[in-house]
Order: structure tokens, then sequence, then C-alpha cells
């Protein structure tokens, strides 16, 4: 006769790794809504824009999260504005301001490299105008100019406001983002690429913001100071 | 032939000398416990390289990081492991031990088994197979042979027959895998972070 106790134990453990695995893929989407970047490999953000083959650095994304779907509302005439990204500056110069427009959702990303920073989304009305809101009651309101070449608008982050300019630009600018959670520490970095290839960028450890170390557009890669590699993905809503 | 409770074994530890008895009547019944330890060790590793690591997980209440909550249970696994070896040299006589060492084998390992479990996987979930140094790389490939191992251990159990020394070695190997998965990841993290983080 056979004995069966250690096909009980595979089985026990098998049934608890697949019992953590669906705890944490139900919960791990409601805890970091703005993470949850999907893979940028299918972004169709040349719909509306100059039809260049933009090179196209695509960061290698293997296993594809599927991404919350957003349904766009189905409104038979109007449609919600093409889809892009769009970098600039505030209009003091003291930080950068990325938005990306998709399926009518935004996600903006307010930087000044050193520690002031915001994630921001909201939806993205017919006539071009948003109003986005984040963390800790940050706001941006913008308005899409009719051309669709440029996002002006205003930011308000505790108590202090900014206006900027963000134009319309191509892969590899745009905003990115890297969470990961690696020896024992948290870490969630934001960068803006800009289309002259500056660059700014946060990175939290543990919630403590510092100045990011440079990311490589083209990989979205980050080498971090200690030897550790972050991989940071193009955010879309 | 069944295994002799009273065989000499080579020194106190079960130490890989010569894999294999003299006598094996059906090499095919290694196929099966060899075959699935190598889908699930590889199978783990490409789960941890083809998925995108999610950064975070669950975390458990009481603990500062998941790193500690991991560090703690790894450190549970591998002292469950530690009384493994000893339950295991009385089992086979090499030790004065209860008549219910057999007993306390089977559960230890089911504990330290279970204990582990949640371990791997945060760690495919969250971080992935990783090659980013050499602690990184040693976890990651022994963290996947580990469990790959541990599935030919529990197989194999379930033969009879075996040449005497075979599941002292698999499980000697069992343990040194996991020694070496906790001194690379576990033992880093508290001497790195210190153990009340």
């Amino acid at each position: 006769m056979k004995r069966s106790g250690p096909l009980f134990t595979l089985f026990a453990g098998l049934v608890l790794a697949l019992f953590m695995l669906s705890v944490n893929a139900t919960t791990g989407t409601g805890s970091s809504s703005y993470s949850d970047s999907s893979s940028d490999s299918s972004d169709p953000s040349g719909t509306a824009g100059p039809a260049g083959p933009a090179a196209s650095p695509t960061t290698s994304a293997p296993g594809k999260r599927p991404s919350p779907t957003r349904t766009p509302s189905p409104a038979p005439t109007k449609k919600p504005p093409a889809d892009g990204r769009y970098t600039g500056r505030t209009d003091d110069d003291s930080a950068s301001v990325a938005i990306t427009l998709r399926a009518g959702g935004a996600v903006a990303y307010f930087c000044d490299g050193r520690a002031t920073e915001s994630w921001l989304k909201g939806d993205v009305e017919d006539d071009g105008s948003m109003r986005l809101t984040g963390r800790h009651g940050a706001k941006l309101d913008g308005r899409l100019a009719p051309d669709n070449g440029s996002i002006r608008g205003t930011v308000e982050i505790r108590e202090k406001s900014w206006a900027f300019t963000a134009p319309k630009a191509e892969k590899p600018s745009g905003v990115y983002r890297a969470t990961a959670e690696a020896r024992g520490e948290r870490l969630d970095g934001g960068w803006i690429v800009q289309p002259d290839g500056s660059q700014v960028g946060i990175l939290n450890r543990d919630g403590e913001p510092a100045e990011a170390p440079r990311l490589d557009p083209a990989t979205g890669t980050v080498v971090l100071g200690d030897g550790g590699r972050l991989t940071a993905r193009p955010v879309v809503p | 032939m069944t295994v002799d409770p009273n065989a000499p074994t080579q020194g106190g530890f079960p130490v890989p000398p010569g894999a294999g008895g003299p006598r094996r009547p059906h090499p095919a019944r290694y196929l099966l416990p060899a075959l699935v330890a190598a889908a699930v060790a590889v199978g783990l590793g490409a789960y941890g390289q083809v998925h995108d690591p999610e950064g975070t997980a669950f975390n458990l209440a009481g603990f500062s990081s998941t790193g500690a909550v991991k560090s703690w249970l790894g450190t549970t696994a591998l002292g469950f492991a530690l009384l493994q070896v000893v339950s295991a040299l009385m089992v086979y006589g090499r030790l004065p031990g209860p008549s219910w060492s057999a007993a306390l084998h089977r559960w230890s390992g089911r504990i330290a088994f279970l204990v582990a479990v949640p371990v791997a996987v945060h760690c495919l979930y969250a971080l992935g197979y990783q090659t980013y140094s050499t602690r990184v790389l040693w976890h990651s490939f022994l963290g996947c042979f580990f469990f790959g191992a541990f599935s030919a251990k529990m197989l194999l159990l379930r033969s009879e027959r075996l040449p005497g020394r075979l599941l002292p070695v698999v499980g000697g190997l069992v343990f040194a895998v996991l020694t070496v998965v906790w001194l690379t990841s576990a033992l880093w993290f508290f001497r790195t972070f210190g153990v009340t983080r």
C-alpha cells in the first residue's frame, strides 16, 4: 500500500499557495491604484498625433497584467479627446508636469525633483477640460487646446499653486513610475522625461522622498545607488 | 528491501556518499519524482521570470514590513527543518529518540513546508526571479530548487524498497538548500536591518 501522507502535504502546500495568490490578486489592486499602469506595448498613443513611426522604446513587459478596463462612455456623437502624452513645466520653471490621456481618462504627475510630487487622475470631458485629483487634496485643472497641441492649467498642492503648460510629446517623453519592495524597503519612484531628454524624478524609500537616480527612457531601467535595479513603466490612465 | 532503521550510516549527518544503492529494481520509478521536481523548480523560476513583479503584496499585522514577516517565517521554517534533521536521526536510530519520533518528523516537516510556502508566494509574486547580485541570484535559483527537491522527497516517500541511502541523501539535500536560501535572505535581512525592525 502506498503512503498518501506526502501527497496530502504537497497538496496542502499547493492549496495554500493558490489561496495566497488569490488574496494578493484581489487585494493588490485596491491599495495602490496608481501603480497599476498597464504595460505600454499596446499603448495606442499614435491615434491622434503625427503618425510618425516614433522609435518606440517598448519596455519589456512579458507578463501583462489586466489593467482595470475603463469603459469609454459610449456617446454616439461626441468622442472623448484623443489619446496622447503631454509634458511640460510650470511657469516659474520650478517643476515638471506630465499628463497622459487615454480613452477619456487622464493621469498626471507633478514633480519638482526634490521633495514635492503628486499623482493625480480623473476624467477628461468631451470639451477637453479636466479636473484631476490626487492625495492630500491635490488638484489639477487643465484644458486641452483645440488643436490637441498642449494642455494648459494649474496645479494646486498643499495650498500652493502653479500654472503650467504641457505641449504634446512623443515617446519616450512622458511619465514613468516604478514601484517595488526590495530588501524590506518600499520603493516608489516617478519620473518625467521631457522631449529634450532632460528628466526629473523623485524616489520614495519607505515614504521618504528624495531625488531619483536617472531613468533610462529606452529601457525603463533605473540603477539604484546600492546596485539594485528598478524597472519603470509608462503610466497610463 | 525496506529501510533498516539500525543500518549504519556514514557520519552523523546525511552527507551524500555516492547516492543510490547497488540494487535498483525499477529505475523508472525515480522518473516521476525527478520529472515532478524539475517541473516544479523550472515552473516556479519561469513564473518568477515572466510574471511582472507586483512590488507589493499582503502584509501581516504586527510586522514592520513584508521583509520582516518573510524573514521570521523563513526562520521558523529553518527551525523546524533543524528538528527534521534531529528527528530523522532518531528514526534511523542514530540518536536515542521516543517512539513518536517518526510522527515528529512528519509533522515538523509539514509545518516547515507550509510556513515556507507563503514566503515563496510573496517572493515570486512581488519580487520575481532576480539576478542582480550574487546573493539574489543564488537565492532565486535555490529557492526554486528547494520546492522541486521537496516535491521529489515527498514523492519518493511513496515508493517502497528504496536504496537505503536515498532518502537521507535527498532529505539532507533539501535541508542544505533551505539553509542556503535562509542564509541568503533572512540572515541577510537581519544583518542589514536588524532583528527588531
